[in-house]
C-alpha cells in the first residue's frame, strides 16, 4: 500500500500512477501528416471507384436531354455536350483535372441537371445538412450524456432501467417513420409544429448568404426574424434526430461511465482524497473515449442518413442533393457528392482520433 | 433532480418559447395580398435555357413561358365549369407579332410587330430580335436543339438535319440564317416555309421559339459562348414577357417581378415567389394554412381531399394528360394483336377512373388528346369485358409464364401505383400473372425514348407539345423508318406511314382531318397502346384568387391571375 | 464495507432481473418475427398482392387494420412482410458476419501491409455515405431481392472485419496461442481452430443487432424507392406509399407497419444487447 500522499492535480495523480505517457510533440505531428495522406489516398480510391461504378450503371443520362426528341443526330449532339463521346480516360483525365481544371484545381465538374458547377451545388446545400446535423447532435449529446451520467452513478435504479431501455428503443427506430408520426401529431393535430416546406416561411426572404449556414447569416446580417423562422422550422427535425441519436449515446455514456467508476484508476483517485469535483472531471474525460468514437461513426452515417428527414421536411439539404444526383444519373454530381462527403467523413474521424490521443494517454500514437 | 437537468430544460423551454413566438409571427398568417402570391411546385427551374439541359423539365417550360413571350399564341376559348379559362386551339392572335398574313404561293408569312414592346431591363423590341432568335436555334449550339427541332418540324425552310453533318463545312454552312427568315423593316418579319405545313403558328407558340432580346444576349455572352447559352441557364432571359427574374436559386426558389412595361398591361399580381416543395403533401398543407395561394401536381386523393375546405378551391380541366399502357411490338407476346386486343378488355376502366382518380378522369377513346384539333373519337372503343379477354387470349394461344412486368416510373408511385396494383389484379383475373416494376424516371426514359426497349409499361407522361393531331402521329405513330421521334413501341404500319405523307403537307383543314381520322382508327384496330385514361389537370389555389388558363405545357401563367380583395 | 457489498448484491441481482425482462422481450419478438417469416402468409386473411376492399377505409372488423390506397389489407401486409424484411435482413447478416469474420480473422492474425491494406479500404467503405452506396447498387443490379442482400452484406461487412479483428488481436497475444504454437499447430490451424473460436463472442452479439439495421437500411431504401418492389409486402415500403396520405387522414396504413418496424428492430436489439450482457463480458 503506497503512504498516502497529497495529490495536487489530476495531473499530478497520472504523473505518481504513471498514466502519463510522453507523446512528443514532433509524434502528433507526424501522426497528423500521415493520417491526412492515409486520408488522401482513401479520398483518391474512393472517387476512382466511383467514377468506374457509376460509369456501369446501365441507364443513360443522355435521353433525360433529349427529352421529346430523340432522332439519332440530337441524341449524338447532347452525348457530345456531355462529354460523353471521349474514351472513358480522357474523361477521367477531365475530371481530375489534366487538362487544367478538374479535382486538383477545386473544380467539381458542371451538373448536367442545373448546368451550374457541382462545387456551388454543394456549397449551397452542405451548409443545410451540416446545419440540420450538428446541432441535432449537440442537442442529443446535451440530452444524452448528462443522462447517461446520472444513471451511470445509480446501475439498477429505477432511472437507470428505464433510460436503458428508451436507449435501446430510441437508437432501433425509423426515423422517416417518426418525422412522419411527428409531423402528423405536432403540425396537423396540435399545430406547434410549421407545415414542412423547408427552411424558412415561404414569403419570408433568405439573409444574404455569407457563410451558408443561415442560423449564423441571419445573425451576421442582422435578420433576427429569420434567425427565429428558421428555428422554428428546425425543431421538429433535429427534435427528430436527436430522438435518434440520443439512443445510442446514452447507453454509451452510461456504459463508459459506469466502466471507468468501477476502475481501479477512480477507486486510486478517492482513496486518495481528491475532490468530487476532480474525480468527476477525470471520470468524465476517461469515459469520453469510446463516448467520441460513437459520435464519430454516427457523425458519417447521418451525413448521408439525414437525407430521408431533408425528404419529410423538404430541407434542400446535400442528401437530397445526391439521391437527386443518383437517379438522375448526373455523374459529375455523384462523382462531386460522394468526394465531399468523403473528405468531410474523413477528415471528423482524424479530429477523433486526435482528441483521443491527446486525452486519453493510453491511445499511442501509431 | 441534478443542476445540470434544470439548467437543461430550463435552456430547452426558453429555446422552444423564442422560436415558436419567432415562428408564431408568420405561420398560419392567413391573410393574403391582392398583388403578391406564393406558388409551390414539385421543382423550380434548375436552368432556363431553351435549348439548354432542363429544356425538357416542365418547370423550365414554364418558366420561360413567364419571362418570355412568344410571336403568336392561342385565341382565347369559353371556360369550363371550374372556371378554367380554355384556348382555341384552332385559332390564333398575334403578341409580339401585332398581325400576320399568309401568302400559299409562296409559302411566306408575313408578321407585323408590335410597336412600343419594353422588356425587364428596357429592352426595345423590332424585328432584330426575331432574326437573333431563329439564328441561335439554328446554330444548334446549347445541349439541346430544341430551336431547330421545332423549325424543322414545321417545315421552315433550311432548317434541316444538315446543321448536324459530320462534315464541318456543310454544318457550319447550314447553320448560317438565311433568307428564311428575313427582315423587312424593323417591324416586319417575313418566314418562309420549304412545304406547305399547317405546324407553323403552332410551333411559334412553343416556349422553344419564344423571342430573345439581340442586344441583352449579345451583351452576356462570351467569345466561347456566342449565343449566351450561359448567361441564359444561369442568370437570365432578356425578352419581353409579362415577368422578370428577382432573385433565383437554383432547385429551391425563383422569385418573379411584374414587368410594369409590359406591353399588354402590367399583370395585376406583381410579385410571385415559386418555391420547390417537394413532397405533394407538403404543398397541400401549405394551400391549406393559406401559405401558399396556387399549388400544382398534387395527387389525386390530396385534390379530392380539398372538396369543402374552406378558402381552398380546385380548378380542374381536361386538358392533353393521359395514360396508356405501352406494349413493345417487338416483344413477345406484344406482337401478338389479340394479345393486346385481350390486354385492352381486360382492365377495369371505371375502377381505375374512381380509385386511381377519384372520378378527375375520362375514359380516353383515341391515341390523340380529346382537345387537340384532329381528335377523332374512335368508332368501337375497348371496354372492360374480361370474358371476352380470355376468349381472345385462348384463341391467341397465350400460355402465361408470369414472366411479364409491367414498368412504371417509380417517382410516381403514389399515383400509379394503386393503378398498377388494379391492373395488375386484372390481367391475373384473366389469366396474366405479372410482377410490377417501377424504375428511376431518367431509367424509363432511356429505355422508353432511346432504346425503345421497353416491353410493357404504363406511362402517364406523353404529351405532344405542339397542339395538333398530325404532329402527335409524326411523334408517336409514324415508323421510325419515316421519321418518327417517339415511336416507343416499335410500331410500323404502312398505313399509318401513307396517311402521314398525305396528310403533312396537306393545307386543307377538312381533308387533313379526315386522314387523321383514319389514322386514329387504323391505331385502334392495331391497339397501338391501349388508352386507359384522360385524367384532369388540376390546381389547388386560394377561393380568392382566379383566372387560370390551361397552357398546353400545363404551366400557370401568373398574367393571367388575380386576386381578389374579398 | 460489508454493508455495501450487501446492497451491491441486491442491486446487482435486480439489475439482472430487469435485463431478463429485457432478454425475454428480445426473445419474444424474434420468435414471432421468425414464426411471422415462415407461417405469415399461411395465416393471412387475405393475398397481401391483391385488392380485396375499398381502397383507403379505416380499421373494421373485416380489415382489422384498414385498407391502404390500393385497397389492400393491412393487417395481411403487416404479418406477411416478416418473410421479405426478416429473411433479407438475417440472410445479408449471416453472409457479412460470415464474409467478415473470415477477413478480420485474416487481417488480425496476420498483421502486415496487406492487413494495414485492408484495414483502410475498411475504412473507406465505413466513411462511405451508406444511403447513396445502397442506391446506387441497387441502381447498378437491379432492384430484387438477391441484389439487396448482396448490397446490405456489402455495407455490413466491414463492422465484422473490425470487430472480429480487435478480438483477434488480443486474443492473439493469449497463452494458450503460444501453447498451440508450442505444441507444433500451423499457422492456420492455430487460427481457425483456436483463435476464431474465440473471438466469435462480439460478431455473434453483433449480428442480431445488425439483423435490425438491416431491416431499418431495407425499410429506408423502400421508402426513397431503391428497395423492394411493390405490392410486395414490407414494412418500408408500406410506409412509403401511405406517407403521402398521412396527411389526408389515413393513419393506419403508415402507423401499423411502423409499429411493427420499431418493434422488431428493438427486440432484435434488445436481443443482442441482452446476450452482450451475458455473455459479452466472459
Amino acid at each position: 500500500m503506497r503512504p498516502k500522499q497529497k495529490i495536487a492535480s489530476v495531473a499530478h495523480l497520472r504523473k505518481v500512477c504513471f498514466l502519463n505517457t510522453e507523446i512528443g510533440k514532433t509524434k502528433v505531428a507526424s501522426y497528423v501528416l500521415r493520417r491526412i495522406f492515409i486520408g488522401f489516398l482513401q479520398a483518391a480510391g474512393i472517387t476512382l471507384v466511383v467514377f468506374f461504378v457509376i460509369r456501369s450503371l446501365p441507364a443513360d443520362p443522355v435521353a433525360r436531354l433529349v427529352g421529346f426528341n430523340s432522332t439519332p443526330d440530337v441524341y449524338n449532339q447532347a452525348k457530345a455536350s456531355l462529354g460523353l463521346d471521349r474514351t472513358i480516360w480522357v474523361q477521367l483525365g477531365d475530371f481530375v483535372g489534366t487538362d487544367g481544371s478538374g479535382v486538383i484545381t477545386g473544380d467539381l465538374g458542371k451538373s448536367w441537371v442545373t448546368g451550374s458547377s457541382v462545387t456551388s451545388g454543394v456549397a449551397t446545400t452542405l451548409p443545410i445538412t451540416l446545419q440540420l446535423v450538428l446541432l441535432s447532435f449537440v442537442v442529443a449529446i446535451a440530452i444524452a450524456v448528462p443522462i447517461g451520467v446520472a444513471t451511470a452513478k445509480r446501475p439498477g435504479g429505477k432511472l437507470d432501467k428505464s433510460v436503458f431501455g428508451y436507449g435501446l428503443f430510441a437508437g432501433a427506430q425509423p426515423e422517416f417513420w417518426w418525422a412522419l408520426m411527428f409531423i402528423f401529431f405536432f403540425y396537423f393535430q396540435l399545430g406547434i409544429a410549421p407545415a414542412p416546406l423547408g427552411m424558412l416561411d415561404p414569403l419570408m426572404v433568405a439573409p444574404d448568404k455569407i457563410t451558408g449556414f443561415i442560423l449564423i447569416d441571419s445573425l451576421l446580417t442582422g435578420r433576427v426574424d429569420a434567425f427565429f423562422n428558421a428555428l422554428w422550422h428546425l425543431w421538429l427535425p433535429i427534435m427528430t434526430l436527436a430522438f435518434i441519436l440520443s439512443g445510442p449515446i446514452i447507453k454509451m455514456t452510461r456504459q463508459s461511465m459506469a466502466r471507468v467508476l468501477s476502475s481501479e484508476f477512480i477507486l486510486y483517485s478517492r482513496a486518495s482524497g481528491l475532490s468530487r469535483k476532480q474525480i468527476a472531471r477525470s471520470t468524465l474525460r476517461a469515459s469520453l473515449p469510446p463516448i467520441l468514437t460513437l459520435t464519430g461513426i454516427l457523425f458519417g452515417f447521418m451525413l448521408g442518413g439525414a437525407v430521408l428527414i431533408e425528404q419529410v421536411f423538404s430541407l434542400n439539404g446535400l442528401g437530397s442533393y445526391s439521391i437527386r444526383a443518383v437517379l438522375n444519373l448526373d455523374y459529375p454530381a455523384i462523382q462531386g457528392t460522394v468526394l465531399i462527403i468523403t473528405i468531410i467523413s474523413l477528415i471528423v474521424y482524424l479530429i477523433l482520433d486526435l482528441v483521443l490521443v491527446f486525452i486519453d494517454p493510453r491511445v499511442k500514437a501509431q | 433532480m441534478s443542476k445540470k437537468l434544470k439548467a437543461l430544460i430550463i435552456g430547452f423551454s426558453l429555446f422552444f418559447v423564442t422560436a415558436c413566438s419567432g415562428g408564431a409571427e408568420s405561420s398560419g398568417s392567413g391573410a393574403i395580398s391582392t398583388s403578391e402570391i406564393v406558388s409551390l411546385s414539385e421543382d423550380v427551374p434548375p436552368g432556363l435555357d431553351s435549348d439548354g439541359p432542363s429544356a425538357s423539365i416542365p418547370v423550365t417550360q414554364m418558366a420561360i413561358g413567364n419571362i418570355m413571350e412568344p410571336l403568336v399564341y392561342y385565341k382565347d376559348g369559353a371556360a369550363n365549369a371550374t372556371g378554367v379559362g380554355l384556348f382555341d386551339f384552332n385559332e390564333f392572335e398575334g403578341r409580339l407579332a401585332e398581325s400576320f398574313t399568309y401568302d400559299e404561293a409562296t409559302l411566306t408569312w408575313t408578321f407585323k410587330l408590335r410597336q412600343g414592346v419594353v422588356g425587364c431591363n428596357d429592352e426595345t423590341f423590332n424585328a432584330d430580335d426575331v432574326l437573333y432568335t431563329f439564328a441561335r436555334a439554328k446554330s444548334v449550339s446549347g445541349s439541346a436543339p430544341i430551336g431547330w427541332f421545332l423549325s424543322n418540324v414545321a417545315d421552315i425552310a433550311n432548317f434541316t438535319a444538315g446543321v448536324f453533318d459530320a462534315d464541318a463545312a456543310v454544318a457550319t454552312a447550314a447553320k448560317e440564317l438565311g433568307d428564311e427568315v428575313t427582315k423587312v423593316d424593323d417591324y416586319t418579319v417575313t418566314i418562309k416555309q420549304a412545304k406547305p405545313n399547317k405546324l407553323l403558328l403552332p410551333v411559334l407558340t412553343i416556349f422553344g421559339l419564344n423571342i430573345f432580346d439581340k442586344e441583352g444576349m449579345e451583351a452576356n455572352a462570351t467569345p466561347e459562348d456566342p449565343w449566351a447559352h450561359e448567361y441564359s441557364n444561369n442568370t437570365n432571359l432578356p425578352s419581353f414577357g409579362a415577368y422578370c427574374i428577382d432573385n433565383w436559386v437554383k432547385s429551391d426558389s425563383m422569385t418573379l417581378v411584374a414587368n410594369e412595361n409590359y406591353y399588354a398591361g402590367a399583370p395585376s399580381i406583381k410579385k410571385v415567389v415559386w418555391r420547390k416543395v417537394p413532397t405533394s403533401a407538403n404543398r397541400l398543407a401549405a394551400v391549406q394554412t393559406g401559405q401558399a395561394q396556387i399549388v400544382d401536381k398534387l395527387t389525386p386523393s390530396e385534390f379530392a381531399s380539398l372538396d369543402g375546405v374552406e378558402g381552398v378551391s380546385v380548378s380542374a380541366v381536361t386538358g392533353n394528360q393521359n395514360l396508356f399502357v405501352h406494349m413493345n411490338f417487338l416483344t413477345k407476346p406484344f406482337d401478338n394483336v389479340l394479345v393486346r386486343r385481350a390486354i385492352a378488355s381486360a382492365i377495369d376502366y371505371d375502377k381505375i377512373i374512381a380509385n386511381g382518380y377519384f372520378g378527375k378522369a375520362q375514359k380516353w377513346d383515341s391515341h390523340m388528346p380529346s382537345t387537340y384539333p384532329g381528335y377523332k373519337k374512335a368508332d368501337s372503343p375497348y371496354t372492360y369485358d374480361p370474358e371476352a379477354a380470355k376468349a381472345l387470349l385462348a384463341e391467341a394461344g397465350y400460355v402465361d409464364d408470369g414472366s411479364l412486368k409491367l414498368t412504371y416510373i417509380t417517382e410516381l408511385e403514389s399515383t400509379l401505383g394503386p393503378i398498377a396494383t388494379q391492373i395488375r389484379a386484372d390481367l391475373a383475373a384473366v389469366g396474366i400473372n405479372i410482377e410490377l416494376d417501377p424504375i428511376p424516371q431518367s431509367q424509363f426514359g432511356d429505355r422508353a425514348l432511346v432504346k425503345r426497349d421497353l416491353p410493357f409499361a404504363l406511362n402517364d407522361n406523353e404529351k405532344p407539345i405542339a397542339v395538333d393531331s398530325g404532329y402527335a402521329t409524326l411523334l408517336f405513330f409514324v415508323s421510325a423508318a419515316n421519321g418518327s421521334l417517339n415511336n416507343m413501341v416499335n410500331y410500323e404500319s404502312t398505313t399509318v406511314d401513307d396517311l402521314y405523307v398525305q396528310l403533312k403537307n396537306e393545307g386543307d383543314n377538312t381533308k387533313r382531318d379526315a386522314l387523321l381520322a383514319q389514322v386514329q382508327e387504323t391505331l385502334m384496330t392495331d391497339v397501338t397502346w391501349v388508352p386507359v385514361v384522360e385524367y384532369q389537370t388540376q390546381w389547388a389555389h386560394s377561393d380568392k384568387l382566379s383566372g387560370i388558363k390551361w397552357h398546353p405545357d400545363n404551366g400557370i401563367r401568373f398574367k393571367d391571375l388575380s386576386v381578389a380583395s374579398n | 464495507m460489508a454493508k455495501k457489498s450487501v446492497k451491491e448484491s441486491a442491486v446487482f441481482k435486480k439489475a439482472l432481473w430487469y435485463h431478463d425482462r429485457l432478454l425475454l422481450a428480445g426473445v419474444i419478438i424474434v420468435s414471432l418475427a421468425l414464426f411471422l417469416s415462415v407461417f405469415g402468409f399461411m395465416i393471412a386473411p387475405y393475398d397481401p398482392g391483391t385488392p380485396v376492399g375499398p381502397i383507403s377505409q379505416a380499421p373494421s372488423s373485416q380489415h382489422w387494420f384498414g385498407t391502404d390506397s390500393s385497397g389492400l389489407d393491412v393487417f395481411s401486409r403487416v404479418i406477411t412482410a416478416p418473410r421479405i424484411d426478416v429473411v433479407l435482413s438475417v440472410s445479408a447478416a449471416l453472409l457479412s458476419g460470415l464474409f467478415g469474420t473470415l477477413i478480420g480473422l485474416g487481417t488480425g492474425f496476420y498483421e502486415g501491409r496487406f492487413s494495414s491494406l485492408v484495414m483502410r479500404i475498411s475504412d473507406v467503405l465505413q466513411a462511405f455515405p451508406i444511403f447513396i452506396l445502397a442506391m446506387v447498387l441497387v441502381a447498378l443490379t437491379g432492384r430484387n431481392l438477391v441484389n439487396l442482400i448482396f448490397a446490405l452484406t456489402f455495407l455490413y461487412t466491414p463492422i465484422f472485419v473490425r470487430l472480429t479483428r480487435t478480438e483477434v488481436l488480443t486474443q492473439k497475444t493469449r497463452t494458450y496461442v503460444e501453447a498451440a504454437r508450442a505444441t507444433g499447430n500451423s499457422e492456420w490451424r492455430i487460427a481457425l481452430k483456436h483463435v476464431l473460436p474465440n473471438s466469435l463472442t462480439p460478431s455473434l452479439i453483433q449480428l442480431s443487432v445488425t439483423v435490425g439495421f438491416g431491416i431499418l437500411l431495407t425499410a429506408g431504401l423502400s421508402f426513397i424507392g431503391a428497395g423492394v418492389r411493390p405490392p410486395t409486402p414490407e414494412w418500408g415500403l408500406m410506409i412509403a406509399t401511405s406517407a403521402p396520405r398521412l396527411i389526408l387522414g389515413e393513419w393506419w396504413s403508415s402507423l401499423f407497419p411502423g409499429i411493427a418496424v420499431s418493434l422488431t428492430v428493438f427486440g432484435f436489439a434488445a436481443l443482442g444487447n441482452a446476450l452482450e450482457r451475458r455473455v459479452g463480458s466472459a
